[in-house]
């Protein structure tokens, strides 16, 4: 009842992406997801409020957490959708590099602030024949808590991150709109996507000081 | 006759819907270009553009310097008790969208916190019914046209309202003019509390919107793509019925930026 109420956009986008990942996801189990999700959110928090960590030791430690637990290959392939066939392998290849860094630089980032946080899994439910989904209550002091929910494909026999969904806002689904924005604004060419997320690096980098 | 802000509000949108430039359709021989542009569904986004450009200009100069200086100057009790006050005052138009839905579970849960909120709670301050695990929720008349079948319709930026589509404006519209607030009579007392009413639901709006709004600005390679996607998935969970356990206190409505309204940081 509730697919048949998802937009239509959503069925297509995400039937967009299954065609442009060839076969790799696999049957994912429920339990092993929400394990999966519960370890390696408790990383996550013990890392952000390790005392002992600077914060610069505190972000590469979260950056590593990070970049075990999520899919960015499939994450950037699917993120790029069409553009992908469109794309020469050396652009490619060159989006795959970038899209890693500015997903772990966001994301170490934004989690990196989330001094004192708390979290606790929240009801679960299997979505797809592919992935699950695994719902977390995220609280922080003074802050109202909020619900991220997280996409779990099975990738190459590892349970993996595919998509952080909050409060019903799908980063996966926002990065790709932005991203194919960007290169339709500009001719069509991939190139200009890949000097964007190039410059969005450098200011990155010098906000954080390095 | 005078012209009452909810009026004028109301007048500018639809003015607003008259004032389009086209966007390019993509040539039939590309199928999944076609199929983009018939689900970002934005007929008129260079106009849109231009709108989001103006609402950026009247942003940074205006509603973001009030809505911090309204943080740094008011205590969060104090911020608290107005979006406690303001989610209570659009009781009317919930509780309508509730009964439209044929929802009376929600129904009798607005009908009971408006009650409990508006005595107990004096006035709406104090927000009781949370305090007993009933949280409050949004509706509006977009939601109840997307419920009851309707497609939403292209998408449109409407400066100061933000990001909206043609079914969320008109049900934006419909409940403004419906709004008892604005039903019940004429006359300077009332035009003043309009007017502060809101004056203060857009300065609590953009409050909330502080950290989300910056996030977008920073991150995003196009602000404008983000939240449009951001918009319609937000609205989407919001038709659903999904908000999560933090609750919107006191939700944009209609319109608002791909986000929930949640109690004050």
């Amino acid at each position: 009842m509730q697919r048949m109420l998802l937009p239509r956009r959503l069925l297509l986008a995400s039937l967009a992406g299954i065609l442009a990942v060839p076969a790799r996801a696999q049957q994912m189990d429920i339990s092993r997801a929400t394990n999966f999700v519960d370890r390696a959110g408790q990383d996550l928090v013990n890392a952000i409020n390790d005392q002992r960590l600077n914060q610069s030791q505190r972000r590469d430690k979260v950056a590593s957490i990070l970049r075990s637990a999520i899919d960015i290959e499939g994450t950037g392939r699917f993120i790029l959708g069409r553009y992908v066939r469109q794309a020469s392998p050396a652009e490619l290849q060159d989006y795959l590099k970038l899209f890693d860094e500015i997903i772990i630089r966001n994301l170490s980032s934004r989690f990196g602030e989330y001094r004192g946080v708390k979290f606790s899994l929240g009801r679960s439910q299997q979505r797809t024949e592919e992935d699950a989904l695994v719902s977390t209550l995220v609280e922080r002091p003074s802050t109202p808590p909020f619900t991220l929910d997280w996409r779990v494909a099975e990738i190459n026999g590892q349970p993996k991150v595919v998509d952080v969904i909050a409060e019903g806002t799908s980063l996966r689904l926002t990065t790709r709109s932005e991203y194919s924005a960007v290169v339709q604004r500009n001719g069509g060419r991939v190139g200009a996507l890949l000097d964007a997320m190039r410059g969005q690096i450098a200011q990155l980098a010098a906000r954080e000081g390095g | 006759m005078t012209c009452s802000p909810s009026r004028f509000l109301g007048s500018a949108a639809l003015a607003l819907l008259l004032l389009t430039g086209c966007a390019t359709r993509p040539p039939a021989d590309d199928p999944e270009a076609l199929q983009e542009f018939r689900e970002n569904n934005d007929p008129f986004e260079p106009t849109n553009r231009v709108m989001f450009d103006v609402n950026e200009a009247i942003d940074k100069a205006v509603l973001q310097p009030i809505a911090e200086a309204y943080r740094d100057l008011l205590p969060k009790p104090v911020r608290s008790g107005i979006r406690n006050v303001l989610g209570n005052l659009r009781t009317p138009t919930i509780l309508a969208g509730d009964l439209l839905q044929g929802n009376v579970t929600r129904a009798r849960e607005t009908l009971g916190r408006f009650i409990v909120n508006s005595t107990i709670g004096i006035g709406g301050i104090v927000d009781v019914g949370r305090r007993y695990d009933v949280h409050g929720h949004s509706e509006d008349m977009g939601q109840t046209f997307a419920v009851w079948g309707a497609g939403e319709g292209f998408f449109m930026f409407v400066p100061l309202l933000g990001p909206t589509t043609a079914r969320d404006l008109v049900g934006f519209a419909i409940d403004v003019y419906t709004n008892p607030q604005s039903l019940i009579g004429q006359g300077q007392i009332l035009d003043v509390w309009n007017y502060t009413r809101i004056g203060m639901t857009v300065v609590d709006t953009r409050e909330a919107l502080l950290e989300p709004l910056d996030m977008v600005r920073k991150t995003s390679l196009d602000p404008y793509a983000t939240l449009r996607s951001a918009y319609r998935q937000r609205r989407s969970f919001e038709i659903l019925n999904k908000d999560g356990p933090g609750g919107a206190v006191a939700p944009a409505g209609g319109v608002g930026f791909g986000q929930g309204v949640l109690e004050p940081q």
